[in-house]
């Protein structure tokens, strides 16, 4: 069995090979992407036009396989949903590998780990005991900086130049360093299960990116670090 | 003469203790080559159902060596007041428990496979890390589930040849076990190989088939081992009906004072046990001691036959 195998690959042969054959649909088609609103991973404009992190991967791999990219807006559930039932090839948007979906879809291997630290100014001292930190609404930082004991201070965006919580990638060291880490996410594709052959070109595609490189479009994204925003 | 011992410990002879011995090792080996299985399985298994089966699979594969290790340490223990028969139902008892996890082991991966089918479960395996090298999942899972298959084998051929030389039936339920180990280990290498393929049903196919084979043995075993509980006639380990009741019935009518004789024998554990009634002809003399020496003579005639009550009577009515 293992040789028939070896002989398959040898022969050239796609291994491991689609259910659906996804791979070869894409390959010089239309690869269908749902896109969950998530800046900086993704952004989605006014007008309908798709930004972001990730949107920019997709674009990339999307030229590697000579596909054109169709995009659909939609909340995650929805855009899972259809992507279980293969309406879709690819649900992006901040997805991370402890996302609840393992059931119903297959999430690639982490391709970036993003980590959420407190950074201060350089001047700043590095304890946070009672000291005010601004903290994005809705975020579960909020409560891990009480019990931190630093005072949460709750904002709809960061502000430049005081102790906030900030992704690691976006501490700019010309004026600010990281004191404590809060915790951290790995990210993922969500895609199709059972589509193995489309799941290993994606990851082989992943696993070629450099961090650096998207960490530069996660600051793009973003709109600049720490000191410039 | 010597006076009938009450309370009488059973030992094995040496040759069987030696091979009993052997058989404990046998088991404890088997415990860690689990618990060695456990971790590699998980830490190749990634994101899957699969996980949860394994672990539910190598925890009832770790039933039959538990319950043989467990008789063991309970079956030769002298008779006393609160037990006057000793402890040896304590090998039927883990043949039960092993029989069932091995009904069990079948009918979950059964059911499992069959609504796996139904539902249509598609099953990702994408790249992996290991070692530092990038590939596929699947050729590290094919790698690990074939290592995994050899001990079973092996550990499976050994437990049967004991199990039949030493009438250990736990032992026999246990190679059974090993030999589902092995086989769903080789139905999930194909399953692997057919998903990478792109075949989505292999996997389920073959793990129902599979199964199927287990629950049948599950069957079987449990059956022998309810059996066995139930006083019925003594069997082999492979089922058949064990001699021993014909030959010493044989043994005792070779009497010359003997003019009619009939056995009941029971199995528990290892050892049978049971009632010898004789008519004894008209002229015999001396009847306590030919009666005693009849009864040292059979239990000397089978290291199995450990407790034999002979008892004369006037007159057998055969059986309607």
């Amino acid at each position: 069995m293992i040789v028939a195998v070896a002989v398959l690959l040898a022969a050239g042969c796609q291994w491991p090979r689609d259910a659906e054959g996804t791979l070869d649909r894409v390959r010089g088609g239309v690869l269908r992407v749902g896109v969950v609103e998530d800046p900086p991973w993704t952004v989605v404009d006014d007008r309908g036009a798709v930004g972001g992190a990730e949107a920019a991967l997709v674009e990339r791999l999307a030229a590697e396989l000579g596909a054109r990219v169709e995009w659909t807006e939609g909340p995650e559930s929805t855009l899972i949903g259809a992507l279980s039932h293969q309406a879709l090839d690819l649900v992006i948007g901040g997805m991370t590998r402890s996302s609840p979906w393992t059931k119903e879809v297959a999430l690639t291997v982490p391709y970036f780990t993003s980590k959420r630290v407190v950074a201060v100014p350089l001047a700043a001292d590095s304890s946070l005991e009672g000291v005010p930190v601004a903290v994005e609404a809705g975020t579960p930082e909020v409560t891990f900086l009480a019990e931190e004991g630093a005072v949460p201070v709750v904002v709809d965006e960061v502000p430049a130049g005081v102790p906030a919580v900030v992704p690691d990638w976006a501490v700019d060291p010309a004026c600010q360093r990281a004191v404590l880490e809060l915790g951290s996410t790995d990210h993922s594709f969500a895609m199709a299960l059972g589509e193995n052959a489309f799941l290993v070109r994606v990851e082989e595609f992943l696993l070629a990116l450099p961090p650096e490189e998207i960490r530069g479009l996660l600051v793009q994204a973003r709109g600049g670090t720490g000191c410039g925003r | 003469m010597r006076p009938v011992r009450v309370y009488d410990k059973f030992e094995l002879p040496s040759d069987k203790a030696e091979l009993h011995r052997r058989a404990v090792r046998l088991e404890w080996w088997t415990l860690g080559f689990f618990t060695v299985t456990i971790v590699l399985v998980a830490l190749v298994l990634g994101q899957s159902q699969a996980l949860k089966a394994a672990w539910v699979e190598d925890i009832l594969s770790m039933t039959p060596p538990l319950a043989f290790l467990i008789a063991a340490r309970f079956r030769d223990r002298a008779p006393n007041k609160e037990h006057p028969y000793g402890y040896h139902r304590s090998v039927g008892i883990g043949f039960l428990a092993a029989a069932l996890a091995l009904l069990g082991l079948g009918g979950y991966i059964l059911v499992d496979s069959v609504v796996r089918l139904i539902a249509r479960e598609r099953v990702p395996i994408g790249m992996t890390e290991l070692f530092g090298v990038t590939m596929w999942l699947g050729w590290p899972m094919i790698a690990v589930l074939t290592a995994t298959m050899i001990p079973a084998v092996v550990l499976g051929h050994k437990k049967l040849k004991l199990a039949r030389q030493l009438h250990d039936k736990v032992l026999l339920a246990d190679a059974g076990m090993n030999r589902a180990d092995w086989m769903t280990a080789g139905a999930a290498v194909l399953g692997v190989v057919g998903i990478g393929a792109g075949l989505w049903w292999a996997d389920a196919v073959a793990a129902c088939l599979i199964s199927a084979d287990i629950v049948r043995d599950g069957v079987r075993t449990t059956k022998a081992a309810v059996a066995d509980l139930m006083d019925t006639r003594p069997r082999t380990v492979d089922g058949e009906p064990h001699p021993l009741g014909d030959q010493l019935t044989a043994m005792a009518m070779d009497e010359p004072w003997v003019a009619d004789a009939w056995i009941r024998l029971r199995e528990e554990g290892h050892v049978f046990v049971g009632e010898l009634l004789v008519v004894p002809t008209a002229d015999a003399d001396d009847l306590v001691h030919r009666v005693a020496a009849l009864g040292d003579r059979l239990r000397a005639a089978d290291w199995r036959m450990h407790d034999l009550a002979v008892a004369p009577v006037p007159a057998i009515q055969p059986a309607e």
